[in-house]
């Protein structure tokens, strides 16, 4: 250490000059975590493999769905790639509850909970971040998609409602996934993320429209709202015919389940980092 | 002050294939009773596939009158064996990972400083997989049977399917194993999660082949898994025939001893460099 | 108001069944360096923890810095610099942008930063190593980084949670000036060390802590003091031993030397041996030998807990191995320090 040549230009910092603000913090994390998943790219990998990987096996392996009279539409990729977006959307926000997991563990987060930055800062950087990534491999999954034969039947604004519900999931899967590891701490909170996420996510239309489930999952998925963010994806890929198709009231189902539950796990994640010194 | 106790001689210890037998047994006692008291194998190995059947049973009940689609009573009676091929793919892995655990904690050691056969290690493991699969594969069958997973081929078919599902077991299980003796780390193992999971899916064990076209198909069509799955459904769909049986047992049978083998020389390989 | 920047007072803290801090009063002074010294798990770093609002107390109260560490938990957060055990970084991000994103988040003005980072790094002496990443800092240079990080925004009190534990000897001398250095530029500092060669050197005050208890407390040098007397020891000529010995005994109890050598418990304490010196002489006797053995911290420990604390998983590295700790990944953080 220089104890010799101590500098003489010291700068004088007195406690008033201090001002923090939730969103300059938020930026400087937002900067952190992509710094973060740019240096660590096999971590990413699997968030951008994924969502192509779910898209190509389910367009494949259930290719003769789009046959069934009246579905909504005629191509399976089409159907499928929000499924893959989803998914990928979804498992962005574990990721996050995954990285805080790692930042609790080796003792970093300390440093950021004894800095006086607003406990929402904390959140809503890294949250912000999330949304910067999946928008990024929603881009790639839209490329990848189209490659594959996937066509927009509402223009641009089937990109828009598909990049929207990826956004809306991946918000409450960051929610849940961040405040499930304040609370476990440890890769316990990972798995019990991991299986709830996955779980809600296919006990949904993921797989097959309303219209073709039978028995109990028809009555589950009616009352799961990701059905609703499920319509709002779609309603730009399905036949300009079907029911589903753009319109408000499809798009507004989506919209309300996307705010109501992003709050819901957004003050769960609040809470159990306020919770974290007990 | 001359000892009278006898000494037994390495070669009485060792040696006698009762011995190496009884040692088998012991150890693949341990494998089993470690594979049912971990909740990470249970999981993933058999509520999954138990879940992945039912949900497949309400999304795809009305799809089983698409063209291309075999003849069903229901979707389940089709999933069954996607099911049963799931779980035991899945609870092989759990296995060889557990044994590639021993060898990163030591255990493999020290078992390998008393005096027990080389072989009964890898057999004892595997026979705790195996066990393992056959065990799945009877819960599967006897979980959805009542929801209408019937089994054309009767109680010959169930047995069959038992008898497959443990072929399956030890075939990926010595694969696996051979990857944990390879490179001893339980890390590497429970890597190819995610590469069975992918071979899984390009595979007829979700839908059928015949309903599917283009490349896709055509992977299905060389994936050794559809293979073996079909050999399983044909026992359900076909009844108890030559070729369905056929099918079901002796493709496992064919690709568990090749596997055993691989599994046999990569033992040798590690005993002689370690 | 009081004007001492740390006070607890009754703080108590359980986790489940187990009691870590059982109830502990301090105060320190402004301007004071307070050591606090303990075994592991005696409950120092979960005190530690507490004052600087990484936990909540079970019972009791502290304010630090003036403000309720519950109630005020920002306020604190503002007026201190902390430091704990296993320097804590993100070993992905190199030195400099650890520093920057610290000072964000302590509102430090854009304008000041660069300049404020620059001066830190050249007062830890990683200059050169700011723009790598910390996963290549030694062990050694990633305590230094946290002390930076700890002092970014010149806080008034400084908590140092086992400062040098795994540092070889010259990285321990080394922090040590620092710490004077910034106790003398005003900085009150809490330190927490389980070497008592440590709270010898540095604190002006120190707190015994055992099994979640406050045993002792007061400066080292009453402390020890109140161990027992010193221990004089004088050689001289054989004959001139009973003359030596009359003198000697005026000032305490006699106590045995080695061979050859005489001893005394100095009741006045060591102060007293001009005097001693000057009547040996008026007395004829010629010393030849003279030595003053005073009651280690490690006395007033074994006296205090019953047992040593300069054991053989306690005691600093005997020599330079060269081997500092690794980085390595917490456990749990529910556990008791």
């Amino acid at each position: 250490m220089n104890t010799a040549t101590h500098t003489s230009t010291h700068t004088m910092i007195h406690e008033k000059d201090l001002h923090t603000t939730t969103m300059r913090s938020a930026g400087e994390l937002i900067k952190r975590s992509l710094i973060n998943t740019r240096r660590l790219p096999s971590a990413f990998f699997p968030t951008l493999a994924m969502p192509i990987f779910n898209m190509v096996s389910f367009s494949g392996t259930f290719f003769a769905l789009t046959k069934l009279p009246n579905f909504p539409t005629d191509r399976s990729v089409n159907w499928f790639m929000p499924l893959g977006l989803a998914m990928g959307s979804a498992f962005s926000g574990v990721g996050l509850g995954f990285s805080l997991i790692r930042d609790l563990e080796n003792g970093f987060y300390d440093r950021l909970r004894m800095s006086p930055t607003s406990r929402v800062s904390l959140i809503v950087g890294p949250v912000l971040a999330t949304w910067i990534r999946v928008t990024l491999v929603s881009v790639v999954v839209f490329i990848a998609g189209f490659l594959l034969g996937a066509r927009p039947t509402a223009g641009l604004l089937s990109y828009v409602c598909a990049l929207a519900a990826a956004l809306g999931i991946s918000t409450i899967g960051a929610g849940w996934g961040l405040g499930l590891a304040y609370r476990f701490q440890d890769m316990r909170g990972a798995a019990i993320m991991q299986l709830s996420i996955f779980l809600t996510m296919f006990m949904s239309t993921a797989q097959v429209p309303l219209n073709v489930m039978t028995g109990w999952l028809h009555t589950v998925a009616r009352l799961n709202p990701i059905t609703n963010i499920f319509r709002l994806s779609r309603s730009g890929w399905v036949n300009q015919t079907d029911p589903g198709y753009m319109s408000w009231s499809n798009a507004y189902g989506g919209l309300l389940a996307i705010g109501v539950l992003s709050v819901l796990s957004l003050i769960f994640a609040l809470q159990s980092l306020k919770k974290i010194d007990n | 002050m001359t000892s009278t106790t006898a000494v037994l001689s390495q070669t009485q210890v060792t040696r006698s294939p009762a011995t190496a037998v009884r040692q088998t047994v012991a150890l693949a006692k341990r494998s089993t009773l470690e594979l049912f008291r971990q909740p990470a194998t249970v999981l993933p190995s058999m509520i999954f596939p138990l879940f992945f059947a039912f949900l497949g049973n309400s999304s795809f009940g009305g799809t089983t009158s698409l063209p291309g689609f075999p003849k069903v009573s229901s979707y389940l009676q089709f999933q069954l064996a996607g099911t049963i091929t799931q779980g035991v793919l899945f609870g092989s892995v759990t296995g060889a990972a557990a044994l590639a655990t021993d060898i990163e904690n030591g255990f493999f050691d020290r078992l390998l400083a008393a005096p027990t056969s080389r072989t009964s290690i890898l057999f004892g493991r595997l026979a705790g997989s195996v066990l393992f699969g056959a065990l799945e594969t009877a819960v599967f069958i006897f979980v959805l049977l009542p929801f209408g997973a019937d089994v054309s081929a009767g109680i010959r078919g169930i047995v069959a399917m038992i008898v497959s599902g443990a072929l399956i077991s030890l075939a990926v299980g010595a694969l696996m194993s051979s990857v944990a003796l390879k490179t001893g780390s339980s890390e590497a193992v429970q890597g190819t999660f995610p590469l069975l999971f992918i071979l899984l899916f390009f595979s007829s064990a979700f839908f059928p082949r015949e309903t599917m076209s283009g490349v896709y198909k055509t992977i299905a069509g060389l994936n050794p898994i559809s293979h073996l799955v079909e050999g399983l459904r044909a026992l359900s769909l076909e009844g108890f025939t030559a070729s369905a049986t056929a099918r079901a047992i002796l493709v496992p049978l064919a690709i568990a001893i090749v596997a055993l083998l691989i599994a046999n020389r990569q033992l040798r390989s590690r005993l002689k460099s370690h | 108001m009081t004007s001492s920047p740390i006070i607890a007072e009754n703080l108590v803290r359980h986790f489940g069944d187990v009691q870590a801090v059982k109830g502990i009063n301090l105060e320190i002074k402004a301007g004071e360096i307070f050591g606090f010294l303990g075994p592991n798990g005696a409950g120092k770093s979960t005190a530690v923890r507490m004052l600087t609002t990484l936990l909540r107390p079970t019972s009791g109260t502290a304010r630090v810095a003036g403000y309720d560490v519950v109630k005020d938990a920002d306020m604190v957060r503002r007026s201190i610099g902390v430091a704990l055990q296993d320097a804590a970084i993100d070993p992905l991000m190199t030195g400099a942008e650890l520093l920057a994103l610290q000072a964000v988040l302590y509102g430090i003005p854009q304008s000041l930063m660069k300049k404020r980072s620059d001066e830190l790094l050249e007062r830890v002496g990683l200059t050169a190593a700011a723009s790598r990443r910390v996963s290549t800092y030694s062990g050694g240079m990633r305590r230094r980084l946290d002390l930076a990080l700890s002092l970014i925004h010149q806080p008034t009190v400084l908590f140092l949670d086992e400062p040098t534990t795994g540092l070889d000897p010259m990285s321990r001398l080394t922090l040590w000036e620092e710490v004077r250095r910034l106790n003398k530029e005003g900085t009150t500092v809490m330190l927490t060390t389980q070497y008592l060669e440590e709270a010898d050197q540095l604190a002006d005050r120190i707190a015994i802590i055992d099994h979640g208890k406050i045993v002792r407390e007061g400066r080292p040098v009453d402390l020890k003091a109140g161990v027992g007397a010193p221990t004089l020891i004088i050689k001289t000529h054989a004959d001139q031993e009973e003359r030596a010995k009359a003198v000697l005994e005026t000032f305490g109890d006699l106590r045995p030397g080695a061979e050859g050598a005489l001893g005394v418990g100095l009741r006045g304490g060591a102060a007293q041996v001009t005097e001693v010196v000057r009547k040996l002489d008026e007395s004829g006797v010629h010393v030849q030998h003279l030595e003053i053995n005073e009651p280690s911290l490690d006395d007033v420990f074994a006296e205090a807990t019953g047992y040593r604390l300069e054991g053989s998983d306690n005691a600093p590295p005997a020599g330079d191995n060269g081997v500092e700790e690794p980085d390595k990944k917490k456990k749990s953080r529910r556990g008791r320090k």
